[in-house]
């Protein structure tokens, strides 16, 4: 559903000599299941922040199926990463005080000032799909595993042609990791969006198609 | 987004509720100093209302009118009783009536007066006015009812002083109520209060009696000696019975004699403003003062002002501290919650979304601090009122004016405009510091 062309791309930090990312070309075909691997302070973070418009690039061109994220103004990246981009943390970032359902919906209601139609029960459905039978329970009586599922479903709401996900199973153990997992790679092929993984897992890491490998904020191979 | 300011208010309760009671104590403050002031005033000309013209002998106004309007105990010097005489022949009077000191009963102090006072001050609702000398008219909050007798007692409230057994008046009859100092007084005609001391007099065979008894001497043309307004005297030993003229009948013509005891003052009422303003002048002579209690009130009211700035201000400081505390409170917060506010952007929220989320919690914490905190002010008031009215007599009336709601409205404003500065130190956050770090 989306392509990725990305060309001569290099973010600065204030302070550092060297480029925190420099890379030069990348591309990925819409559908596509990416690994993005390295140690920690390779640029991933940094990289992901940038394909998702949190981070504002001045040097070179992200273009998401003829959306150029360089040209967009902030407001404009918020729109857009509303509408095109799920996401999905290491923290969860679930919002204690409100149910699972809530949550879901959180972003949208959000986004917009009413709720489109249908949305609650696409909540819903995709709630069952990711094995969470309490709709209403408050996310802070849940374990580790059922938040991160809740988080999935949060970010396939909107309907997203790209999934991005900083290092979702870190904070999980053995099982709950491998379901989450499962339901990342399985639920971005159902629906035929991009997916994009930051990761040190291997058994997420080994379940997708292509890994890139960051270094020093360069691509390896 | 309802649901979710309610959510984060509900996680965070315990701030919650502390801020918001010290923005309400902070704004009960300013509340209560405005509110008690106003009612003060408004409760001190009240009890002018029925007082157009004082008259008393040279000496502090103040004075003259605190002792004969809101009945505050103070030695005032006496004017000679042809005053009085002259001024109930005087055409410009509608009626003149003495305010004279006698003893206490029960803690409510005996004015010696005339049926004029009576029904100046409102008149009776139950009983009749005076017909004898003895008889009594009682203010509307006394303890007694009509048909009690009572034995006057010497001296201050509180203080020591014997009880003038051989004298005994007969409550008649109860004014109506007042919201005035007077409500507490008990009114006996003038007569009596001579008479008493009269005796008194006689008993202590004269001697020092010139400078204390109220109607101890004739006055003499000019005098004006101190005089204790609620004049001490030694009890004297029983008596024969009505050795003090109690019995007889109230003689209207005895105040208008031009050979009556010293008074220490004189109620005036004017037929006309235009009197009013004549009798004023033609009384602050070499042996009388005239004042209008407005007058005077008002002056006390440019002192009570400069207090009311002050206290103000005061008020005013501790809201801009608090002001400020909170503003640091919420700020340090949204820092802390930098990661949940950049992971909302993250997650698609936009930036305005941000904005109103922080601002409508802010301003709802700080709003309903400050309508809560007119709420306590305005009980407080009311409570400092009652008990005001308890110790002293004056009702002080406290209202709620179109003022202090714009008042309100404008603190809401302000509370708008600062609430703005942390919504907008989120909505300048930027979303990448969401995922880690």
């Amino acid at each position: 559903m989306a392509d990725l062309t990305l060309r001569d791309l290099e973010v600065r930090f204030p302070g550092l000599e060297r480029p925190a990312l420099e890379i030069p070309a990348l591309e990925l075909r819409s559908g596509e299941q990416v690994a993005l691997t390295g140690p920690s302070g390779c640029g991933k973070t940094t990289l992901i922040n940038v394909l998702t418009g949190l981070e504002r690039v001045r040097h070179g061109h992200v273009d998401w199926q003829g959306t150029d994220l360089v040209t967009l103004g902030e407001g404009a990246r918020d729109r857009w990463r509303a509408a095109n981009v799920g996401l999905v943390m290491q923290d969860f970032h679930l919002f204690p005080g409100l149910s699972a359902i809530e949550n879901v919906l959180l972003p949208q209601r959000l986004a917009r000032f009413r709720l489109p139609r249908g949305a609650k029960e696409e909540a819903r459905r995709l709630l069952k799909r990711v094995g969470i039978a309490r709709l209403d329970q408050p996310v802070e009586t849940m374990s580790r595993g059922q938040m991160q599922r809740v988080a999935v479903a949060r970010a396939l709401l909107a309907h997203p042609g790209i999934i991005v996900a900083d290092e979702p199973t870190a904070s999980l153990d053995g099982d709950a990791g491998t379901a989450v997992a499962d339901l990342l790679t399985g639920l971005a092929r159902e629906v035929g969006a991009t997916l994009i993984v930051a990761s040190h897992d291997p058994r997420l890491v080994g379940h997708l198609g292509r890994v890139l490998r960051l270094d020093g904020g360069r691509l390896e191979g | 987004m309802f649901r979710f300011i309610l959510a984060d208010l509900r996680r965070h309760w315990a701030g919650v509720v502390a801020v918001t009671l010290i923005v309400a104590l902070a704004t009960a403050l300013g509340v209560v100093v405005t509110l008690q002031e106003r009612a003060l005033r408004l409760g001190s000309a009240r009890a002018a209302d029925a007082f157009d013209l004082v008259i008393g002998a040279p000496g502090s106004e103040t004075q003259l009118v605190l002792s004969s309007v809101f009945l505050q105990a103070a030695p005032l010097p006496l004017m000679p009783g042809s005053v009085l005489a002259g001024l109930v022949a005087d055409p410009r009077v509608a009626w003149a009536a003495p305010v004279g000191f006698g003893d206490f009963v029960e803690g409510s102090p005996i004015v010696g007066t005339t049926a004029a006072l009576v029904e100046g001050v409102g008149g009776v609702s139950e009983g009749r006015g005076f017909e004898h000398i003895g008889d009594a008219v009682i203010g509307a909050s006394v303890g007694m009812r009509p048909g009690d007798r009572f034995h006057p007692q010497h001296g201050q409230v509180g203080g020591p002083g014997g009880v003038h057994t051989e004298a005994s008046y007969h409550v008649v009859g109860r004014l109506k109520p007042t919201g005035t100092p007077w409500d507490r007084a008990v009114l006996v005609p003038i007569q009596a209060v001579w008479n008493l001391h009269r005796h008194e007099e006689h008993e202590e065979h004269g001697g020092q009696g010139d400078s204390e008894g109220q109607g101890a001497s004739e006055a003499q043309p000019g005098q004006a000696e101190p005089h204790s307004f609620f004049a001490p005297a030694p009890a004297s030993d029983e008596d024969g019975h009505d050795a003090l003229g109690f019995d007889a009948a109230v003689d209207p013509a005895a105040v208008a004699d031009a050979g009556a005891p010293g008074l220490p003052a004189i109620v005036v009422k004017p037929a006309s403003i235009a009197d009013a303003y004549k009798l004023r002048q033609q009384y602050r002579s070499e042996r009388t003062v005239a004042v209008f209690p407005g007058e005077v009130l008002t002056r006390l009211y440019g002192t009570l002002g400069d207090v009311r700035f002050i206290l103000s201000m005061v008020a005013t400081g501790a809201q801009a501290l608090v002001g400020a505390a909170i503003l640091l409170v919420v700020t340090v917060h949204i820092l802390q919650r930098r990661r949940q506010i950049g992971a909302l952007r993250a997650l698609g929220a936009p930036r305005h979304a941000i904005f109103a989320i922080v601002w409508s919690e802010a301003f709802a914490i700080i709003g309903v601090g400050l309508c809560l905190g007119f709420a306590v002010g305005y009980g407080a008031a009311r409570a400092l009122s009652t008990a005001f009215t308890a110790a002293s007599g004056i009702t002080l009336p406290v209202t709620f004016e179109p003022a202090d709601l714009f008042r309100l409205g404008l603190l809401l404003l302000v509370t708008g405009i600062i609430a703005s500065l942390p919504a907008l130190l989120a909505y300048r956050q930027p979303p990448a510091s969401a995922l880690r770090g």
